[in-house]
């Protein structure tokens, strides 16, 4: 028998861990460890991708509808709150939304009726909001000027907390625009790299982040607002 | 005239390959979404999932309660934990599978010794073979992993299976195989080292 024969050390623990056959202490550390090591977290994945398959051999069991009731109740009803007044009533939101429906015709549809204003390539807009929460904006992308105009329409800016803007194109990660400005009506430049990513279909997303921004590239605090870029 | 039918079921293989490629992608649109704080993204994969879900945590458990307070766990920890899934390369139904395992995993180990022996047997209401489009596991790996189970001894390859599917722990793996538990965890890594080289081949 060699070493070679018997799976050993990390490779085994995140093996194991995967399999299930952990004592619960163990199963413990693993998850910590999985957190804050990156490498071992991919040695965990590579389990869970290799015994995957065997999960074909559940069979599917529909469960009860007051399970989603209830999942609902405690993440959106209980625990979803943030730490200030950001968040607001349904009812108010709505009545955001009526606003927002006039601003689009101001910004959008006057500008292009005069001819003196023809784009080349069409524009881009989209409505950044979220059931969740009151902020909103009116974010226009002018391919002339590879910059990104956004019109603030719900709640304003948090004390020592960014709103970050973000491009997610669909089946990718994030991308960063940038912090927004403060201010009810701001631009947002875009180097060339990231004009590539802002197109008809994307999303536009504003996070809650630290001042000057997410410090890990990603999004990290709670999505405020998120919109389809849609051609106009 | 067999030429035609081989012709068809290889047409046929490439559909469903192209059906799961679509509902993997669907999927792992809806997590990214829902890292974004989509509900309603949430409210499709949740409506898309939860079958399946539920059908890992009642296997795990055993019991309809638990199970039932489990798979809100889950969906709950996919809702906070769905950034996560962002930095794998997990295909979507392997990751949320994961999520709801561990979740069951860890339950069952922390129950009193004596509960286990009491659950009630569950008769799973559905008895239908799972979706392969909302399963959304490559085919092609399917079989390579029980090509490869199937070089394993028979006794070890149930203890695999005993392991990912029921969430026998050792000692439960070694009573029912009946060898000392050292003895198991030295066929389990056996068995796990000749998967992975199995599975590289």
């Amino acid at each position: 028998m060699t070493a070679q024969d018997e799976l050993t050390g990390d490779d085994a623990l995140a093996a194991e861990y995967v399999l299930g056959v952990l004592a619960p202490d163990e199963r413990q550390d693993v998850v910590e460890r999985i957190a804050r090591d990156r490498g071992f977290a991919r040695l965990v994945d590579d389990w869970e991708a290799r015994l995957g398959g065997l999960s074909e051999e559940y069979a599917e069991a529909t469960p009860p509808a007051h399970i989603k009731t209830a999942v609902d109740r405690r993440l959106f009803e209980d625990a979803a709150q943030p730490p200030s007044g950001l968040w607001e009533s349904l009812a108010a939101w709505r009545t955001i939304a009526g606003v927002l429906a006039a601003l689009l015709v101001l910004l959008v549809v006057v500008p292009v009726l005069r001819p003196t204003f023809v784009p080349e390539a069409p524009r881009l807009v989209a409505l950044l909001d979220s059931e969740n929460s009151a902020v909103s904006y009116l974010a226009i992308y002018e391919p002339q000027t590879g910059s990104v105009a956004l019109s603030r329409v719900g709640a304003g800016e948090q004390a020592n907390r960014d709103f970050e803007l973000w491009v997610i194109n669909k089946d990718e990660a994030p991308v960063s625009i940038g912090v927004i400005p403060p201010g009810e009506a701001v631009r947002v430049a875009l180097g060339d790299a990231l004009r590539g990513h802002v197109r008809a279909g994307a999303n536009l997303a504003i996070s809650l982040e630290p001042k000057g921004g997410s410090p890990t590239g990603r999004p990290t605090g709670p999505v405020v607002a998120m919109g389809e870029l849609r051609n106009i | 005239m067999t030429g035609q039918t081989e012709l068809r079921t290889e047409e046929n293989d490439v559909d469903e390959r192209q059906r799961q490629r679509a509902a993997a992608s669907e999927l792992s649109r809806l997590i990214q979404r829902i890292a974004l704080g989509d509900r309603a993204a949430f409210d499709r994969l949740y409506a898309r999932t939860s079958a399946k879900l539920f059908g890992v945590c009642l296997r795990i458990l055993n019991d309809r309660s638990e199970a039932e307070e489990v798979l809100q766990d889950t969906f709950i920890k996919i809702w906070r934990r769905a950034d996560g899934y962002a930095v794998t390369d997990l295909s979507p139904i392997t990751w949320l599978v994961a999520v709801a395992r561990h979740q069951a995993i860890d339950r069952l180990r922390r129950r009193k010794p004596h509960t286990a022996e009491l659950a009630d047997a569950v008769t799973i209401v559905d008895e239908r073979q799972p979706d392969p489009e909302a399963l959304a596991i490559a085919t092609g790996e399917i079989q390579m992993l029980d090509r490869c189970l199937g070089e394993l001894e028979e006794n070890r390859a149930a203890a695999v299976r005993g392991a990912y599917l029921d969430g026998l722990s050792y000692a439960e793996l070694a009573r029912r195989h009946e060898v000392p538990l050292n003895t198991m965890r030295t066929w389990l890594r056996r068995s796990l080292m000749k998967l992975k080289d199995c599975l590289r081949r």
